[in-house]
């Protein structure tokens, strides 16, 4: 890390501190206000998009913990938020479960599940571990459309909204400041784990597994370990997904969009912790975007295509973004970011 | 008795199909390292072609299958050039999130041409089953076996006694020194690319001849995975030979624990087979060193 010039450090903890100059505590306090202001002057059409933002950057940083920090691919994040979204449903539906204790019931169960599919990663990894997460979205969602004496098949189950004592998250304001307040934790504590012990030791994993375990490491610990976090991000994720909507059925967890939150995350860019918040966000926005105003505005001028051709359109622009980003930025916007951040410092002197 | 052999016949002629479009995931594993995830959406989209050709354009039925073999040759030829070529080099991440990547933007051009989301072709083969001892088959699925053995045998001996299939597996083995005996590597991968096309479009054409052109084709692109799997990857022969075994335990485990076991069998062994035999059955056992 590049710090301005003339700022020096003068203990370890200050040199260690994520905000460390007079410029970035007041960018950041702003910031935080500027997120957490935001419902007073949001227009309501916008809080769905807001926050289904605010509940996929969890499972994405959750995905970054597992992808980008420990190397290990894993193509059923979907899978694994559904895990989450049905043990809320089931633990406060039927058990009347507090919430808080069910959002974390949800994510140590989607961790369980996770570890259980992390276990192959001892013996392959790439394209073998690739394939048995893909086998593990199937499993999970064949187990939650069959087992239909708990999940109710594709009836679905309803879910009540959360609730912390007698205060009910009952308006799209209030689900907006539960979600970020459950997502901006997440996001640090997913940078502060990366920054410790085990942020090294998983990334000593993904450069090299085998160096790493001469290094003394204990690289299945480890791998199941980033498999355990990653899970369990995506069963909070699922959990909020899940009283938000009020209603989840296994067909709202598609592998289709396991491979989103991929994309999502190689957008933003792999490894760092900015880069899930920024790749979600995009893409997300790009997707209302895509679906409110370009669709409908193709299906009107373009009339030589049959109707109804508009609903591939997100498909194949994601794909493309996604294949363009790949190509040309493999670091993703995080890396544009910085690059810009330090070209900036710098100017208008560029060396 | 009688069910058991229906079952084991049945089993074994869908297993050939799955073993086909395997053997197009094979063909580019075993030349560029590169484990192509957007099978099935190969698949679905030469299907989607042969439909346009032969249903919408109204083309006598061997110029649409010489069009799909062309689109599919364009197909193959246009994602190595710009989709994977670039990516050389690259970490093994990159190159899986590139197929997929692929699998999506295939998909969505799929919707946008074909928004129907379901489509016939005409039928190529004859309708009526055919009787071997006491079980009854569908002719359909078993020129589909045939076909696909006889493409398997092809490929073989490509890979064995031609000069390009020589140089394929040498590149797979070791790029650099292939690169050193002047062999063009870039041209190699391009000439994977296109025949994995080849053989998805044949596999498409073949699967939806005999139902329809719908989403399923992807669902069963996902479940030839396990016969890669169980195979090993860089194995024709595996394909050839897991195919009928996933084939059999799925018709097995449908007539035994109900149909919609049946789905989940394929991933079953997936998960199976990569705890406890995670280099298949002929797969090459990878060593690595530091």
């Amino acid at each position: 890390m590049s710090l301005p010039c003339g700022t020096r450090n003068y203990s370890y903890n200050t040199d260690m501190a994520i905000i460390r100059t007079k410029t970035q505590w007041v960018l950041f306090s702003l910031f935080l206000l500027a997120l957490f202001t935001l419902p007073f002057y949001l227009p309501s059409s916008w809080f769905d998009t807001v926050n289904s933002i605010g509940i996929i950057v969890i499972a994405v940083v959750g995905l970054n913990i597992l992808m980008g920090y420990c190397g290990q691919l894993s193509l059923g994040q979907a899978g694994f938020m559904a895990v989450g979204a049905f043990t809320t449903a089931i633990f406060s539906q039927s058990l009347q479960m507090p919430f808080l204790l069910s959002l974390v019931c949800s994510g140590l169960s989607a961790g369980l599940i996770g570890l259980i599919f992390g276990i192959p990663s001892l013996r392959v990894k790439g394209f073998y571990l690739a394939i048995s997460t893909i086998a593990a979205q199937f499993i999970i969602i064949w187990v939650l459309k069959n087992w239909t004496d708990v999940t109710h098949g594709a009836n679905g189950l309803d879910v009540l909204q959360a609730s912390i004592g007698n205060f009910v998250f009952d308006s799209e304001a209030r689900q907006y400041y539960l979600i970020f307040s459950i997502a901006s934790l997440s996001v640090l504590f997913a940078t502060n784990l990366a920054r410790g012990r085990i942020g090294r030791a998983f990334i000593a994993v993904r450069d090299n597994d085998l160096a790493a375990e001469v290094m003394g490491i204990n690289v299945f610990n480890y791998k199941l370990l980033g498999f355990f976090l990653g899970c369990f991000f995506a069963g909070l994720a699922g959990s909020l997904y899940a009283q938000y909507k009020g209603h989840i059925s296994y067909e709202d967890f598609t592998f289709q969009q396991s491979i989103l939150y991929i994309g999502m995350l190689i957008v933003g860019g792999l490894g760092s912790s900015l880069g899930p918040i920024l790749g979600t966000v995009l893409i997300e926005s790009l997707q209302k975007g895509l679906t409110y105003w370009v669709a409908p505005w193709l299906e009107q001028t373009v009339t030589f295509l049959p109707t109804g051709f508009s609903s591939g359109l997100n498909l194949m622009v994601f794909g493309l973004a996604f294949i363009l980003i790949l190509i040309f930025e493999p670091r993703g916007l995080a890396h544009l970011w910085s690059l810009f951040k330090g070209s900036y410092r710098l100017w208008p002197f560029s060396y | 008795m009688d069910t058991f052999i229906q079952n084991s016949i049945s089993g074994i002629a869908i297993g050939m199909v799955y073993a086909l479009i395997a053997l197009g995931f094979a063909l580019i594993w075993k030349s560029s390292r590169v484990a192509n995830l957007a099978l099935g959406q190969l698949v679905l989209i030469s299907s989607w072609f042969t439909y346009g050709m032969l249903m919408q354009l109204k083309f006598p039925f061997w110029f649409g299958m010489l069009m799909t073999i062309a689109f599919a040759v364009l197909l193959g030829w246009l994602i190595e050039r710009l989709a994977l070529r670039p990516l050389i080099g690259q970490p093994i991440l990159s190159l899986i999130a590139v197929t997929l990547g692929l699998a999506y933007f295939l998909e969505g051009l799929t919707a946008f041409i074909w928004p129907q989301g379901q489509g016939y072709l005409p039928r190529v083969f004859p309708q009526e089953s055919i009787r071997i001892g006491p079980a009854t088959i569908q002719q359909e699925l078993l020129w589909g076996a045939v076909i696909s053995l006889v493409l398997f045998i092809l490929l073989s001996l490509f890979f064995k006694y031609h000069k390009m299939g020589i140089a394929m597996r040498a590149t797979a083995d070791d790029q650099l020194a292939v690169q050193a005996c002047a062999v063009p590597v870039t041209r190699i991968f391009s000439m994977s690319w296109i025949f994995a096309c080849i053989v998805a479009a044949i596999g498409g054409i073949l699967i939806s001849s005999i139902a329809a052109i719908n989403y399923g084709l992807v669902e069963t692109g996902f479940k030839s995975f396990s016969v890669v799997i169980l195979g090993g990857m860089e194995s024709f022969l595996g394909c050839i030979v897991a195919g009928p075994i996933i084939g059999i335990c799925e018709t097995f485990g449908g007539s035994l624990f109900g149909s919609s076991v049946k789905e989940l069998i394929p991933f079953l062994i997936i998960m199976i087979v990569i705890m406890f035999k995670p280099f298949g059955l002929f797969g090459e056992e990878r060593i690595e060193r530091i």
